[in-house]
């Protein structure tokens, strides 16, 4: 593992954002530099307000024995997830033009998203480490 | 003779809750230190080793208890 782990967010279900919450947040307990970039649908659990659970389609019919293993087993939220990563560093950028294309504002973002930028600014950030697209 | 060992009790903790607590605990120790992680998710007996491995510390010893897995953790490197 190098001492960088950069996520392309694109998903916009809650089992793929999920993940990238797990990794975030081990890589950052593991002393990485993370860097996390939304973009596309992902965005749409990176605005302001509640999170909606999101299954993908052909998984609907378990969503709620999901939910209640994930309750069984205490097993936080992503969003929880990507705060603590952040406690030790973590960035969560929202990507400007998939932002654009969406309609959604800098101010339309959660607090968790620490800017906007532009793919250029996500390629310089994640270079030499190991890059994730989820 | 346990008196500089800190107990991290991570029991109920789900992946990757337990690996954090113990970076918690690392962000406050110095070289020396012992650390004893009690710990019910599985996969804690091989993610801690990893977090030596990567953060140049040692895992002194792993082991199984009917309700837990105990590990203890010596910082070698601040």
């Amino acid at each position: 593992m190098g001492n960088k782990l950069s996520i392309i967010v694109f998903s916009g279900t809650t089992d793929k954002i999920l993940s990238a919450g797990v990794l975030s947040q081990a890589a950052a307990a593991m002393g990485s530099e993370v860097n996390i970039f939304v973009t596309f649908w992902g965005l749409l659990s990176f605005t302001k307000g509640e999170k909606k659970m999101i299954m993908p389609k052909e998984f609907e019919h378990m969503g709620q024995t999901m939910m209640e293993g994930m309750a069984r087993e205490h097993v936080a939220s992503w969003y929880s997830m990507i705060k603590e990563a952040k406690e030790f560093g973590a960035k969560v950028y929202a990507c400007s033009m998939a932002c654009g294309v969406m309609g959604i504002k800098r101010e339309d973002l959660d607090p968790i998203v620490d800017d906007m930028v532009g793919a250029a600014t996500f390629l310089q950030q994640a270079e030499g480490g190991q890059t994730l697209f989820i | 003779m346990d008196v500089g060992v800190k107990i991290i009790d991570s029991r109920g903790a789900a992946c990757p809750g337990p690996i954090t607590d113990l970076a918690r605990a690392y962000r406050n120790s110095k070289v020396g230190d012992i650390f004893e992680m009690w710990a019910t998710d599985k996969g804690v007996k091989a993610d801690t080793q990893a977090w030596a491995t990567k953060t140049g510390n040692e895992i002194l010893e792993s082991r199984e208890e009917p309700d837990k897995i105990v590990i203890r953790i010596k910082i070698n490197k601040r």
